[in-house]
């Protein structure tokens, strides 16, 4: 079991964005994460590889604090997991396997009302929604989206947030060349802005952006290296 | 003592255990000599009305135990810890156990008396729809195998539907006074000295008995928690014991004690 | 955001999906009309009996309206996991449970509008005797049952379960809205029975309770 390695010069100012201490997971009695201990500083572009079930979406979960850990505890941004999940919860955005999206609500309405739930002007909306190259389609419902368009609104709806750490999980799940371009675009954006990414996926287009690599297996980290001596599953 | 024995010892009935339920036999005991024998007639209903003296203690069990339901549920939704969801549910468990034996025996009480075998007197009807609750309750643990989010499903539950029961019984009361002449009601039987001693006696044997089965429920309740680390322990690496003790002792997501990190092949305990 | 102002955001995000989507005119309302046809054809002709006690069944079929909707109400927040995006957001999870209240309170008062002027005909009862009662009667019960509906709605383990555990729990819980709601109906359409005040009385404190808990609640059951 490794501790994930971190950049030696970094000054201690700064709490790490994501700091897990023998996180496991459990459901029923499957284990999901099993004593993850994780090290990530603010402005890495994490990646986190590994074959399906290795437990990926349950770290960035966990992370996000939708789950909580069964053991374990942890921090993200410095502040506790499990007492401040309202404060991470400001800052943290994952966009993950599901869309949350409001089918019968048009892409604007979606991402108006994620603004009205975030305590966010409407005022970015159009913006977010021409990043994404949706505005075409912005007063049309969801329900006729693509899985492309559903993730790129997803996109959209983080872009709008602007949070200090995105997860992303499996974000280039049946995109287009141009899609998947749109979502390289958003994590290039996080990382100019010294913000931090998590980004879980089997898929091999993720690893030219990231700062460094993490590998998953069981429920375990696996093994970790630096960009480019990334561990492939 | 290693940690190993001290959580069999705290799995096998404990000496105060058994003398709990030693306890509970003879003053249920008692309760059932005075109530048959040293207790009168009465003047209405002959002997029949010393269903009451079972009736009576099984009904305060209920509400007894839902108000602990109640308590526990609070407290676990404050304290997140599980011991609190342990408590709730196998007082829950046991309420809706006395519950139905209220039930049961106010329909066995009204037969003879009122010559059938159900009617809408508000109390009775107010304890069927707490046993509904409560069966609701009992089914929304089984909704999830989580436990926490089951414990706290379960605490919402728990929670709504007993500060809903003042509220039933008032709205059946009042809906049924509208129709009835006053018929006496089950329980309003006068009572001479000896009767509220003997009923005072039984209410106390009841509660000893409602201990008794909590006792052994909350220990039933550690060895499900036991079955379920065990289970886990080989896939985790840590011994059960220590699983049980970070989920118990410090409520959410404890910081783990030291693990004795254990190979995966040597995990295979007996 | 002001929690006001949340609360609406909520209740007006599921009234707009249900304006489009027109479950509760298009599924609930033909529901409870089939169930008022069935219970007269069950009571039979009796055009006293089904007088005496159709302000029973009137309930019960808000009753059952009030199941359904709260269920409907939950199945927008399941098709993309949406409900997580509510637990994930800073927004007070009480605004949330309130504005899900209203929006479902809204549709069934409606829907009761068009039930009651259904029975009025079905049963021969006479709506005209104190109206103002009767609005107050409704319009305190579906708060009620509303605020039973959006809590217990939230019970999101999987369809399967929850169909069978919903109605399981709201039923016993919502009787004093069932029984308050149908003696005031009773009286307030026939002139007699007894007090108005007091089954009033009894509703509001009723809505009092399920609101003051749900609110204090509600963010338990999202989390995790």
């Amino acid at each position: 079991m490794l501790a994930a390695g971190r950049p030696a010069t970094q000054p201690p100012t700064d709490p790490p964005a994501v700091s897990l201490a023998g996180v496991t997971r459990v459901f029923g009695v499957v284990p999901a994460l099993v004593r993850v201990d994780l090290s990530v500083e603010r402005g890495e572009i994490l990646l986190v590889s590994g074959p399906n079930g290795a437990g990926k979406s349950t770290l960035l979960r966990v992370v996000a604090t939708a789950i909580s850990p069964t053991y374990g505890c942890g921090s993200v941004l410095g502040l506790d997991l499990l007492r401040d999940r309202d404060q991470v919860r400001r800052r943290v955005e994952l966009v993950g396997h599901r869309t949350r999206l409001y089918e019968d609500l048009t892409a604007q309405e979606n991402l108006r009302f994620a603004c009205d739930m975030h305590g966010l002007g409407r005022s970015g909306v159009p913006t977010a929604l021409e990043r994404v190259g949706l505005v075409d389609v912005a007063g049309e419902r969801v329900r006729t989206f693509s899985q492309g368009m559903r993730q790129r609104l997803a996109v959209a709806r983080a872009l709008l947030r602007s949070p200090e750490l995105l997860l992303l999980d499996e974000p280039y799940a049946g995109l287009d060349a141009e899609a998947r371009h749109i979502v390289d675009d958003a994590v290039r954006s996080m990382r100019s802005e010294g913000r931090t990414v998590m980004l879980a996926t089997h898929d091999v287009a993720g690893p030219d952006l990231a700062t460094r690599t993490v590998a998953m297996e069981s429920g375990r980290i696996a093994g970790s290296g630096s960009f480019p001596e990334r561990i492939l599953s | 003592m290693r940690p190993a024995e001290r959580m069999m010892g705290r799995l096998a009935a404990r000496p105060g255990e058994r003398i709990l339920g030693w306890l509970a036999m003879g003053a249920l005991a008692a309760a059932a000599i005075m109530a048959l024998v040293v207790a009168p007639d009465d003047a209405q209903q002959g002997t029949v009305y010393r269903l009451m003296y079972v009736h009576v203690p099984s009904a305060w069990l209920a509400y007894l135990s839902f108000f602990v339901v109640f308590v526990a549920s609070i407290a676990f939704l404050k304290t997140g810890k599980i011991r609190w969801d342990r408590l709730a549910a196998s007082s829950a468990e046991i309420g809706v156990l006395f519950t139905a034996l209220t039930i049961v025996l106010g329909s066995v009480w009204g037969k003879p008396v009122w010559g059938t075998w159900w009617t809408w007197d508000p109390r009775l009807t107010t304890t069927a729809l707490m046993l509904l609750i409560y069966v609701g309750y009992l089914a929304v643990r089984k909704l999830s195998d989580n436990p926490r989010r089951r414990g706290r499903w379960a605490a919402v539950v728990g929670i709504v539907g007993f500060a809903d029961i003042p509220v039933v019984q008032l709205s059946v009361t009042w809906w049924r006074s509208l129709h009835q002449q006053p018929s006496f009601q089950l329980g309003h039987v006068t009572m001479a000295p000896i009767m509220t001693a003997t009923l005072l006696v039984a209410v106390a044997a009841f509660t000893l008995l409602y201990v008794y089965l909590m006792s052994l429920r909350l220990r039933v309740g550690r060895l499900e928690e036991r079955a379920v680390a065990t289970a886990l322990s080989p896939r985790l690496g840590q011994r059960p014991d220590a699983l049980i003790a970070e989920m118990d002792g410090a409520g959410q997501g404890s910081v783990a004690e030291p693990a004795e990190e254990l190979e995966p092949e040597a995990t295979r305990r007996a | 955001m002001t929690f006001l102002r949340q609360s609406a955001a909520v209740a007006g995000k599921d009234l707009r999906i249900e304006v489009r989507g027109r479950y509760a005119l298009g599924a609930v309302l033909p529901f409870a009309a089939t169930l008022l046809v069935a219970f007269g054809l069950s009571l039979g002709p009796d055009r006293v009996l089904l007088q005496r006690t159709a302000p029973g069944l009137l309930w019960l079929a808000v009753l059952f309206a009030a199941v359904l909707a709260s269920r409907r109400a939950y199945e927008s927040e399941s098709e993309d996991g949406a409900l997580e995006g509510l637990l994930l957001a800073p927004v007070d999870k009480a605004a949330v449970y309130l504005g899900k209240a209203a929006a479902v309170a809204a549709q069934l008062l409606v829907l009761e509008v068009i039930v009651m002027t259904l029975v009025s005909a079905l049963f021969s009862l006479s709506l005209g005797g104190n109206l103002p009662a009767l609005a107050a009667a409704f319009v305190l019960g579906t708060t009620g049952l509303a605020g039973v509906g959006a809590l217990f709605g939230a019970l999101d383990a999987s369809a399967r379960a929850r169909e069978a555990v919903f109605p399981l729990l709201v039923l016993p819980l919502a009787t004093p809205v069932l029984v308050a709601g149908v003696k005031a109906t009773a009286i307030a359409t026939s002139g007699t029975g007894g007090t108005l005040g007091s089954w009033i009385g009894l509703l509001v404190a009723f809505d009092l309770m399920i609101l003051a808990a749900g609110t204090l609640v509600y963010g338990y059951l999202l989390e995790d």
